[in-house]
This record gives C-alpha cells, structure tokens and sequence, in this order.
C-alpha cells in the first residue's frame, strides 16, 4: 500500500506526544493532566504501530497493547487518587499540593 | 518522501489528512478547554481518529482494542469521575510562577523540534517504503499467536500490571476510617 | 690544607651559635671570651692553610667538597672551599685583624646590657665575611656577600634604640640590597650560558661581548655597592652610627674591601669586558677625590675616618681595575692595619671621654693618652703614605700601575697624587686638632682614666700590635726590587702587562706622591696647628663638602619620595578600594546566587515536571549534537 509515509506518522506522533507534554505542564486541573497524559500515550503508540508496518515486525503491535493496558491501569490508580482528594474537600488544584516548596 | 499518487493511493491520502487533522485539533482542545467535561469528550474524539490511522497502517487489532478498551472503558471511567467531581473550570495559562508557561512551551517546542528534526534526517534514507505486507499481517490471530509465543512474558507481566492496578483503585476508592474525614 | 680551611671557617660559627644558644645562662663575659677565642681559632686555622699551601709546590690551590648542595638538571653546585693564594691571603687578613678587633671589643664594650648579642653578631661577621673569601665558587661567593650585608645591618644597628641607627642600618641594607641584586643578574647571565656557577667553568668560558660586559657591570654594582664607591657610596658615613670596634672591623679592614676582593676573584670576567674593568678604576679614581675633599670638612672623628676609608679603597678599586691585582690586594692588606688601627685609637679617646666624638671639643688629649698619641700617629703615616710607614710602599705601586693606560691613565695617577695630598691634609688635620697642645677645658673635665691607664689592656694591646704592623708590614714588598707577595698571588691574579710599570715610572711616582702628602701635611700643620694661616672661607665650597656633593638629597628626591607617594595612592586606590571589600563582597554576591537559585524550588508539580521535560530536551539535543 502507498500513501503518507513512516515520516509523516512519526511526525504525528510526534506533534502529539508535545501537545501532551504542554498540557501536563500548563494545566493545574488534576483530571485535565490525566487526559494530557494519555494523549502523550497515544502519540507513543502511534509511533510503536508506525514503526511496526515499517519492519514488518509484530513487536511494535505488540508493545502498544501493552501500553494500552499499563494505561489503563494508570488512569485507573489516577482517577483513585483525584476521587480521594475529592472526598477529603481539598482543592483539585495541583498548585495547592506543594509541600515540597524550598 | 515518496509521494505516489494513483486512484487508491488519493483516497489513502484524503483519509489519512482528515484524521490527522481530526487527531491534532483534538488534541489541542483538550490541552485548551477549561471545562474538564469537555476536554474528555475531545480525547475520545482524538482516540477514534487514531484508530482511523490504525486502520491504515494495517493494524486492525490493534484498531478495535483502541476503540474498545480506550475509547470505550478508560474514557467512561474518565467521565464517571469528571461527573462525580462536578465541573472545575479552571482557566489554562493561568497559576503559577511567571516563567512556568513560557518555559514549558519552550520544552515542549523543543521536544517537538528535535523529533522533527530527527526524522527529517533519517527520511530519504531508511523510513522509505518498501514495499507490501502479507495478508496475516495486524489480524487478530497474528496478535494472538505473537502473544502467546514470542511475547508470552510481556503477556503474563500485563496482566499482573492490571490486576495490581485494579486492587489500587479498589483500596484508594474505599472509604476511610472514621475521623480522617474532614 | 683543607683542614685548616674548614677550622678557620667553623670556629666562628661555632662561636656564634653557642652564645646564641648559651642564652643568659652565660655571662656576658663568657660570650665575649668565645667570641675571640675561636675568632683566634680562626686565625690559626688560616695559619695552618697558608702553611701547608706555601709548602704545596706551584700553589695553585685546592678546592674541597663537603656535599652538593644544589643540583637542577645539568645544574650542581656544592658546599665548596677554595684554598689557593689569594683566599689564604684574605684568610689571614680577616681572621688576623679581626681577632684583634674582637679582643679590642672585650674592653670596648664591656658594661654593655646586651653585649652577648653583640659578640654573637660579631662572630657570625666572621663566618660570614669568612664564607665570602673561601667559598669554592660563585653561589657560595653570594650566599657570604648576603650574610656580611645582614651582619653589617645588625650591627650598625646594634643600639636600636637610637633612631638614627635603625636608620643607617636599614640605609646600608638597601643600598647593599641593590648591589645583590646586580650581582644575581649577572649570575643569572652566567647560568644561562655556562649552566654552571663555578670558578674554572665561568672564567674560561667565551660569551657574547654583550653578555660578558652585563656579568661584568653586574659584579661591577655588586662590589660598588659593598665597596661604598660611587654612586652607591653614601651609606658608610651614616654606619659610624655603630659601635667603633664595628666601625674597624666591617667598614675599614674586611667588609668594604669585599668588593676589591671580588674583582680580583673575578678577574678573568673582567678582562675579557676590558671597558668595565676600566669603569671601576675610573669610579675608584672618582671616588679618592671626593671623598677626600669631603673629608676635609668633617668634625666627627669617626666620620674623617669613613671617609679616608671611602678614599682609600678608591685607591684599591683603581689598582684592581687597570689590572694590578696585587697592588690592590697589598693596599688592601696594609689599608687593615692602620684603618682598623685609627679606628681603634679613635675608639679608645671616646671611650675615655665618654662618649664624645667631636673633633672640636677633643683639643690637646694627646697629653693626658701618650700611648693612643703615638698610635694614632703611626697610623696616620701610614695612611698618608710617608715611607718608611706601610702605606707609602703599597699606594704608590697603585698609582704608578696606572701609567701604562694611555691618557686616561694620566688621569688616573693625577687623581692618586691629588688624593696623596688630601690625604695628608684630612688626616693631620684631624691629628692636630685632637692631639697635640694643652687640653681643652672639656677634655680636663670629661676625661676618665681606666684604674689609672689609658683604657683596658685588651684595648690597649691590639692598638699596640696594629702600630708595629702599620710600621713594618710594608716591607713585605717594594715593588721593582722585591715583591713575595705578587709572586704569592700569580698563580690566582696575574697582574696585567699592561698595568706593570717600569722602575723609572716607579721611582718618581713615589717621589712625587709622597711630595704631595708631606705638601698636604705642611698645609695641614700651617693652618691648624699653628694658626699661620687662615683657612680660606668658600662658603658654596664649604656648602657642598658639607652636604656630601648632595648625594642624599639627590636619592632622597629621585626615590625615596617617588615611593612613598607611590605607596599611598596604591594604599587608598588599590588597597582600600580594590581589595578590603573583596572579602564581603564575595560572600554577599554567593548570598544573592543562593536566592535566586531559591526561586526555582517553587513547590509546584508542574515546576519539577518541567525541568524533567526541560531536561530531556537537553538529553536529546545532546545526542543530536553527536550524531
């Protein structure tokens, strides 16, 4: 099959992996830093899936499914995490949580 | 970059335009949106396109898996949680130190940058094309079979991850003993 | 022979450190009996090398090795002795004269608070100018030369307590300082040719013509400086500030003359840079001329004696320096007689007036001293050079040696005969204001005998011997008719062809210098012993004679004020401005760092995450780089 090349994949890839960078270093909302780090997730899995049409190797298929679950259970201890800071009424605010400030 | 343009190929490449620009517009709407709702709504959206490409890299397991378990189970139990919070608006460039937003953009650019710059180096010579994939390849039983010969330990250690992964959520979401609550 | 060497050597060290470690637990008699006994140690010790190398045939000398001292590379120096003709001969000299003068020094000194100081400074002079004369070669040479600089300076200043001593000492010191500093010069020049400092390499040895004349003038300013000869001359006047056995032993009989020594030592370096050699024997000339006139004005007695010192080792500098090295030397020899000799006669009338040293107070003492009159008189024959006295034989070999130069040896020997009779005018000048006629009213009243003598045996017996010496001693040679001791010193100090002049040239010299001297006496005895004539009034003339051709004004102008204003505006430019806020500063500006530094630990997540991505970014553009 013809059509974008690898390059163009991994550039995608590439435009989201930074756009889910920016979105976990701007935005003080916990859940919303979740959701950006999923898209860079994504970015990464689309580069592994690239990469395997491109050798030819089911290793790159194989590795995003396993992304995919480590994601999964990620957002799950997350999202655990985001519901107790709800329930103790303390702001979902990650500039609030800094007891590590010098 | 080899650009072949014949029938089949220009369809390829319409598609392959559309969900990319679906994929980035997503993207950025949810690093932008200051309504949690529906910056989730805009990664199940990001999600579906990228299944979109999935597709047309032939890897069609991989495609359904996304949808289904991603779009279909994460993003629900995101929007469980968003509903239950309630909704934090919350402006995006707002909060902190003067220099944070301008460094991070500035890290991330230049993550950007690089990759970009990368991949134009190696394009031309070893991410050319070559040529056609067998029928097997991306189909459920190929994944099957791979996972249950070749990658049996990344199999096994996966689901060791989600079982862990579903104890933690379990303990994090029970309720805690009297008097810690404020 | 070396073992003589090293005995004259070591006894004075010997001495000097046991009374230094002595302490208070030994008398001060004590001290001052060890400090001559061992200088008479050093005597002998000198003796006996002179004997045993009398007996070697052909004299050449040996030289001994007690350890290699030094070693850089190709580069080895060692703790080495000399033994040959001319360093026995400066052996003698010191350790002779300079027993004496440290036996004198028992009865000077005597009742002194801090007169074990004094003889352990004394013997470390010893040492010292000892080091000097038998150092094997040039480092050894230095390492003497610094030590006689830093025993003169202890000395001069051995009453601290007189501001005026401190001064003169420290006066001494730098203007010596100088003259070390040109010598090191021209050893350095030496190393970097020769990569080696000792005798039989550096003297037989071709260098450029413009290196061989700055090794020349560097031991030039070297010997000038220790020499007080000028430019370099004005600090000796001020060292009389010293005690007066100080004054005879370094700044007459051993330490001034170190720089005659050295150019004779250093001969060979010398006459391959012929225009220097000739430099020094024209400063020599210069320097006879003036400091006679200087002489002639001055009214302490011990200064009229610095200055015939000055004078005389003019004479030595112009010897040595149109290449009589023997003449010199033998100038040298009788030069320690009756200088050490006056200075101790001189010594023995102010230790009986108690104190006093102005001439003009001094009037008619002779009578109540006959025994310090007839020294000092012999003395000053001597000095002015009538024969049968020493110092007709050896100062008219000097000025006849200068005939054979061409027209600047004309000139040379006017300046030895004018000098012969300023001489005789400064010296009997002083003899017949202090000596001769009915004592002053002063003198009756301040005049204390010593348990009914003159002063005590160990003053009175050196001052005795000395005038024996000062008679006799110049019979040692006669230049055309015999001469032992230039014979003595031909294997070390050949004297030029040029520099040796006929017997005619000889006789009428003599006549015609001891003319001139017997002239200045007459002058002297018309007007100051009779009154017969009046001494003309020249007030400019008296002026400058009296300021010492305003020699002090001159350095005191061109640098001592440019350092001091120096010094200040370095104090508040530099000092003040530059570096005593260096210290605060620093640890502001490390406080200031710190809180900025502080700013970055914000507390936020998003912060740390950043510089994870920051980081990153970082990590990778380092490895784009190398690719």
């Amino acid at each position: 099959m013809s059509g974008p090349g690898t390059a163009w994949y991994l550039a995608l890839a590439a435009f989201l992996f930074g756009t889910g960078a920016l979105g976990v270093l701007i935005r003080r909302n916990p859940l919303i830093v979740l959701l950006s780090l999923e898209i860079m997730l994504n970015g990464a899995n689309l580069a592994l899936i690239a990469f395997s049409r491109h050798v030819h190797n089911g290793t790159g298929q194989i590795f995003a499914l396993a992304v995919m679950a480590v994601a999964a259970s990620e957002v799950c201890v997350g999202l655990g995490l985001v519901v107790a800071l709800h329930r103790r009424r303390l702001a979902l605010d990650v500039d609030t949580l800094s007891e590590l400030r010098g | 970059m080899i650009l072949a343009f014949s029938a089949g190929n220009v369809l390829v490449w319409i598609v392959w335009i559309a969900a990319g620009f679906a994929c980035l517009a997503s993207g950025i709407a949810v690093v932008s949106f200051s309504n949690p709702f529906y910056s989730a709504l805009a990664l199940i959206g990001n999600l579906g396109s990228l299944a979109v490409m999935y597709l047309l890299v032939s890897a069609e397991f991989v495609a359904a898996a996304q949808v289904l378990v991603y779009a279909g189970a994460v993003m629900v139990m995101f929007l469980f949680v968003i509903a239950y919070v309630g909704p934090e608006l919350e402006a995006p460039w707002a909060g902190g130190p003067r220099w944070q937003s301008l460094a991070a953009v500035l890290a991330a650019g230049s993550l950007l940058t690089e990759i970009i710059v990368v991949i134009g180096l190696k394009a031309g010579g070893s991410l050319a094309h070559d040529g056609s994939v067998p029928g097997t390849f991306g189909t459920p039983g190929w994944i099957g079979r791979l996972f249950l010969t070749d990658h049996l330990l990344a199999f096994e250690i996966t689901s060791i991850v989600l079982l862990v992964a579903a104890v933690g959520g379990v303990i994090l979401g029970s309720h805690t003993q009297r008097g810690a609550e404020t | 022979m070396s073992g003589g060497a090293w005995l004259c050597l070591l006894s004075p060290l010997a001495g000097a450190l046991a009374i230094t470690t002595g302490g208070t637990a030994i008398s001060r008699r004590t001290a001052a009996w060890i400090s001559t006994g061992t200088t008479f140690l050093a005597f002998a010790g000198a003796v006996w090398a002179f004997l045993s190398l009398r007996s070697q045939s052909g004299h050449h000398g040996e030289l001994t090795t007690a350890w290699t001292w030094l070693q850089s590379g190709s580069f080895k120096v060692g703790l080495t002795l000399l033994v040959d003709p001319l360093s026995t001969l400066m052996m003698l000299i010191v350790s002779g004269v300079g027993a004496l003068i440290v036996l004198y020094s028992v009865g000077y000194m005597d009742g002194d608070d801090e007169e074990r100081r004094y003889f352990a400074y004394m013997s470390l002079f010893v040492f010292s100018m000892l080091t000097l004369v038998e150092g094997g070669n040039l480092l050894l040479l230095l390492v003497g030369w610094g030590l006689v600089g830093l025993s003169s300076y202890l000395l001069i200043g051995f009453w601290h307590e007189r501001p005026s001593a401190v001064a003169a000492a420290k006066k001494a010191f730098v203007m010596n300082a100088f003259g070390d500093a040109t010598m090191a010069l021209a050893f350095f020049v030496l190393i970097a040719h020769t990569h080696s400092l000792s005798f039989a390499t550096d003297f037989n040895v071709h260098l450029s013509s413009t290196a061989q004349t700055l090794v020349a003038l560097g031991l030039l300013g070297g010997a000038a400086a220790k020499s007080a000869q000028i430019p370099l001359q004005t600090w000796l006047p001020d060292a009389m500030e010293g005690p007066t056995p100080v004054s005879a032993l370094i700044h007459a009989a051993t330490m001034v003359t170190a720089g005659v020594y050295l150019i004779a030592r250093t001969h060979p370096i010398f006459e391959q840079a012929r225009t220097v050699e000739l430099i020094a024997a024209g400063t020599g000339a210069l320097t006879l001329v003036v400091a006679g006139l200087v002489a002639l004005v001055q009214t302490d007695i011990k200064r009229v004696i610095a200055y015939s010192t000055m004078s005389q080792i003019g004479y030595m500098f112009m010897g040595v320096g149109v290449g009589a090295y023997a003449n010199g030397m033998f100038h040298l020899l009788t030069h320690a007689f009756f200088k050490a000799l006056l200075f101790m006669a001189a010594g023995v009338v102010i230790h009986a007036l108690a104190g006093e040293q102005d001439i003009r107070k001094m009037r008619g003492i002779g009578a109540l001293m006959p025994l310090t009159k007839w020294c000092f008189l012999a003395g000053a024959l001597a000095l002015v050079g009538v024969p049968p006295f020493a110092g007709f034989f050896s100062k008219d070999s000097i000025v006849a040696a200068t005939l054979g130069l061409g027209w600047y040896g004309y000139v040379f020997w006017a300046c030895g005969v004018l000098g012969a009779l300023l001489t005789g005018l400064y010296t009997f000048r002083l003899w017949f204001l202090v000596f001769p006629g009915e004592p002053s009213p002063f003198v009756r009243e301040h005049h204390h005998t010593h348990h009914g003598q003159e002063g005590p045996w160990t003053m009175l017996v050196p001052i005795g011997l000395l005038a024996l010496l000062a008679t006799a001693a110049g019979w040692l040679q006669f230049a055309p008719i015999w001469h032992p001791l230039t014979d003595w010193l031909e294997p070390a100090a050949r004297t030029l062809a040029v520099a040796e002049p006929t017997n005619t040239q000889e006789y009428v010299t003599s006549v015609v210098t001891v003319v001139a001297g017997l002239a200045g006496i007459a002058i002297a005895w018309a007007v100051y012993a009779g009154g017969r004539a009046r001494r003309p009034s020249l007030p400019f003339v008296q002026r400058t004679l009296e300021h010492k051709f305003w020699f002090d004004e001159l350095y005191d102008a061109v640098f001592y004020r440019p350092t001091v204003a120096l010094s200040a505006l370095l104090r508040t430019e530099v000092e003040d401005a530059i570096v005593l806020p260096t210290g605060p500063d620093l640890g502001r500006t490390t406080l200031e760092a710190g809180a900025l530094v502080r700013r970055l630990q914000t507390g936020l997540l998003r912060t740390y995450v950043l510089f994870l991505a920051g980081g990153a970014a970082i990590v990778a553009f380092v490895f784009l780089l190398a690719k």
